[in-house]
């Protein structure tokens, strides 16, 4: 019953919302212009609704998330450039559904209800714009790599993983303050030079909430059992100025030539893993005249990791034989991890943690067809080597985020369709995501322009794997969601 | 008048040279279509103008597009466009800069062209969707797609070769008059103009033929009627010319653009303000790093 009458209060809302600012145009754009009546100020923003629940019976919502969103951006001068972007969240489902009442109301700063902190400045940055170099300091993303949707070379954020990898990198990156430089050799070839002392760790959202990866519920489950006590010290670097990543970045466009367009990257990043390694120690204390006292002490360490990498891409402009390839867009990244560190075990069970490399690469292929119709595939694998001896008859290294087996190779292949109707205003996709240990997920969507403010949006997620699985420990979690954006 | 005598010795070299096909036009020079002009030697006019291959830079930073339903609602999306003519260096026809700045959900999204002098050979294309914070090459769209979900296509605006049609010149005629249908007045009524018949050369084209309409004055199309199979019209575009002016500079620029689809009723006008040339943009800003600058 709560559910409904909150559920039908928001449909209101929004229904009285969409009304009232349908009959005046753009009256918050022009709100913030009275309010903020600089010349050289520039805003924009949004006002969104996001509500996800159970495909299975339409019982539970996942989440009911109301944002506003808020950017601006003064320009006092030709050169000289402030930025920021403020986010504020509220998600009704941690009021709405008991379960995760009771969650937040256990776990303090669970980041998943409100933003915590400081989490509600997105991007606040300072631009500077010279001859030859481009200087932007403040709390920032940079984005490496040509992958969409999949982790290569993209190394220099964490990720918040509270939907685990349905919202979109963009949202999913926890931005950082950084000192960020780019500088022009010639107008096709531009040096970065990244200096980060901020550091974050990746979140992972929970046990108990809708999107807890699997390990974090085993993990809480093993807490929980009787006579075990768990003791966890998070080791992360400090912010100063010995741990400040570094990052490098060599882009050049070839300009003439047979490979003319060919974009290409080298990049090298010196950082810590965001996905701390867990180390584990079990001391077994027995008492004669009762239980037995099992103490766990779990440290999680963040590894200084080095990367190094590189990307490309190249339309092909010209027929190979013919007009044999032409209009295709070929592009590819790949990244040596090395100095990481992984879990090795069996099935849910760590043993141990040993010493490892990763190397990783994605190939993708993009077209458009016929009218307007675009096509992307991407083939990726990633390929994980324990640089340390462990017994491998037995154990395997473990993938993080479910505590399942990990394969020498994994395999995976993406595949996306989307085309537009309607002059760009109705916009159907589907997202296929394919991984060699038949785990699947499926996420089509449609989107609908009602005016230039307004947006509708409707889809599915759909998981299917086994629980020890990139998507299928999520299995159970196929749901519906509907999103309304207005902006200004 | 030196200008005529210029572009007729040039024509005569090329045609002996080529056995009758229309000469290549000289960058960074102003064309005038004359009477006694083949149709091809008009339609290569319209190219180079249509382009503005005449200037070394264009610099528009306010353009509006409006999407305009037949029930009456209206989407606008704003943008701005940077152009350099490369006048064949590299291959590199002239490279394009354009920055969407509304509405919103679109704000920053910016395009890097770079449009080769090879007619055979596709666009290069680069875009920076702030939604996603990174450049990526994409793949040149299909020349009958809509551009940017407009009533035109890609090759109505930036793809659409000379060497694409084969042309007919059906007379010189006064044009009637275009009602522009976003402020209602009458546009070039009695415009002396050549009216020249275009043929794809893909049979299979999304049009069978067009009807265009070149002015006298300025050598820019300012009519054009798309044709099916059946002979109906299916199509229609207006574009506005005039000259700019500049100190000693007079070239002629597109200041407005309505396409009618006759089929369904929608329009999409283009309104060109501002517009400059030979400002001396610098070769950085067609690069990625100007296009990374764009925010939102």
């Amino acid at each position: 019953m709560r559910k409904i009458c909150i559920l039908g209060v928001t449909a209101a809302v929004l229904a009285l919302a969409w009304a009232g600012l349908a009959a005046a145009a753009e009256p918050v754009s022009r709100f913030v212009d009275k309010v903020l009546p600089f010349e050289n100020l520039e805003t924009a923003g949004y006002f969104k609704n996001e509500t996800a629940l159970s495909l299975a019976g339409f019982d539970e919502f996942y989440k009911i998330l109301n944002i506003v969103d808020f950017k601006a951006n003064y320009k006092f001068n030709d050169r000289v450039e402030l930025f920021g972007e403020i986010k504020l969240f509220y998600d009704a489902v941690y009021d709405v559904e008991g379960s995760y009442r009771d969650l937040v109301n256990k776990e303090k700063n669970t980041k998943l209800q409100l933003p915590v902190k400081t989490e509600w400045i997105r991007q606040a940055f300072l631009d500077v714009y010279m001859d030859r170099v481009d200087l932007r300091l403040g709390k920032q993303q940079v984005v490496w790599g040509t992958t969409d949707g999949v982790r290569i070379l993209d190394l220099v954020n964490p990720l918040d993983y509270r939907e685990w990898t349905l919202n979109e990198y963009p949202e999913m990156r926890i931005p950082l303050w950084m000192a960020n430089v780019e500088t022009e050799l010639n107008p096709n070839s531009h040096i970065q030079l990244l200096l980060i002392p901020d550091y974050q760790a990746n979140y992972y959202p929970p046990a108990g909430s809708p999107y807890a990866p699997r390990t974090v519920v085993i993990g809480a489950e093993s807490a929980n059992q009787p006579f075990v006590t768990v003791t966890t010290i998070d080791e992360k670097p400090s912010r100063n100025l010995e741990n400040t990543k570094i990052g490098l970045r060599w882009r050049n466009v070839v300009e003439g030539g047979y490979l003319s367009g060919l974009e290409y990257t080298l990049n090298y990043l010196h950082t810590y893993d965001f996905a701390s390694s867990a180390y584990t120690r079990t001391t077994v204390n027995i008492n004669p005249f009762g239980p037995p006292d099992i103490q766990v002490k779990l440290t999680r360490r963040a590894e200084q990791i080095e990367v190094i990498g590189g990307s490309f891409s190249k339309s092909i402009t010209e027929g190979i034989i013919g007009d044999l390839g032409k209009g295709w867009t070929v592009r590819g990244e790949y990244a040596y991890i090395a100095n990481g560190a992984m879990n090795y075990g069996t099935d849910k069970n760590i043993v141990g943690t040993v010493d490892v490399d990763q190397f990783n690469y994605a190939i993708g292929l993009d077209k458009v067809f016929l009218t307007d119709l675009q096509f992307s595939l991407q083939f990726i694998q990633l390929i994980a080597h324990a640089t340390e001896d462990f017994d491998k008859s037995q154990y395997t290294l473990l993938f993080g985020p479910t505590r399942g087996p990990l394969d020498k190779v994994e395999n995976l292949i993406t595949l996306k369709l989307s085309k537009d109707f309607m002059h760009e205003r109705l916009k159907p996709e589907v997202l296929i995501i394919y991984t060699d240990d038949n785990d699947w997920r499926i996420s089509p969507a449609v989107s609908f322009e009602l005016n230039d403010n307004w947006m509708v949006a409707s889809g599915l997620h759909i998981f299917e794997g086994d629980s020890a699985h990139l998507h299928g420990e999520f299995d159970k979690v196929d749901q519906v969601f509907f999103e309304t954006t207005y902006s200004w | 008048m030196t200008r005529r005598v210029a572009v007729f010795a040039a024509l005569v070299i090329f045609c002996c040279a080529s056995g009758g096909m229309a000469a290549e036009l000289e960058y960074y020079k102003v064309y005038k279509p004359e009477t006694g002009m083949t149709a091809d030697e008009i339609m290569q006019i319209v190219y180079h103008n249509k382009y503005s291959l005449f200037a070394r830079d264009y610099d528009l930073p306010e353009s509006e597009i409006f999407y305009v339903d037949p029930s009456g609602l209206v989407r606008t999306k704003l943008a701005e466009r940077y152009r350099k003519v490369e006048g064949g260096s590299n291959d590199i026809q002239y490279k394009d800069l354009v920055v969407v700045t509304h509405p919103t959900s679109v704000k920053g999204l910016a395009i890097l062209t770079w449009t080769f002098q090879n007619p055979e050979r596709d666009q290069d294309v680069w875009l920076w969707i702030p939604a996603i914070k990174k450049v990526r090459k994409i793949s040149a769209s299909e020349d009958d797609d809509a551009f940017m979900g407009s009533d035109l296509t890609v090759e109505e605006v930036s793809t659409r070769r000379f060497e694409d049609e084969t042309y007919r010149l059906i007379g010189e005629k006064d044009f009637d008059g275009y009602r522009f249908e976003h402020t209602g007045e009458m546009k070039f009524q009695g415009r002396p103009c050549f009216v020249i018949e275009a043929e794809p050369v893909n049979p299979h084209w999304y049009y069978a033929k067009r009807t265009v309409w070149v002015d006298k004055e300025m050598g820019g199309a300012i009519f054009e009627e798309y044709e099916d199979r059946n002979g109906d019209i299916f199509k229609t575009i207006y574009r506005e010319w005039d000259w700019y002016t500049q100190g000693d500079l007079r070239y002629p620029t597109q200041n407005a653009i309505e396409c009618k689809d006759q089929r369904t009723g929608h329009r999409t006008v283009v309104l060109n303000k501002n517009q400059k040339y030979d400002e001396g943009l610098d070769d950085s800003t067609f690069s990625l790093r100007t296009l990374q600058r764009s925010k939102w």
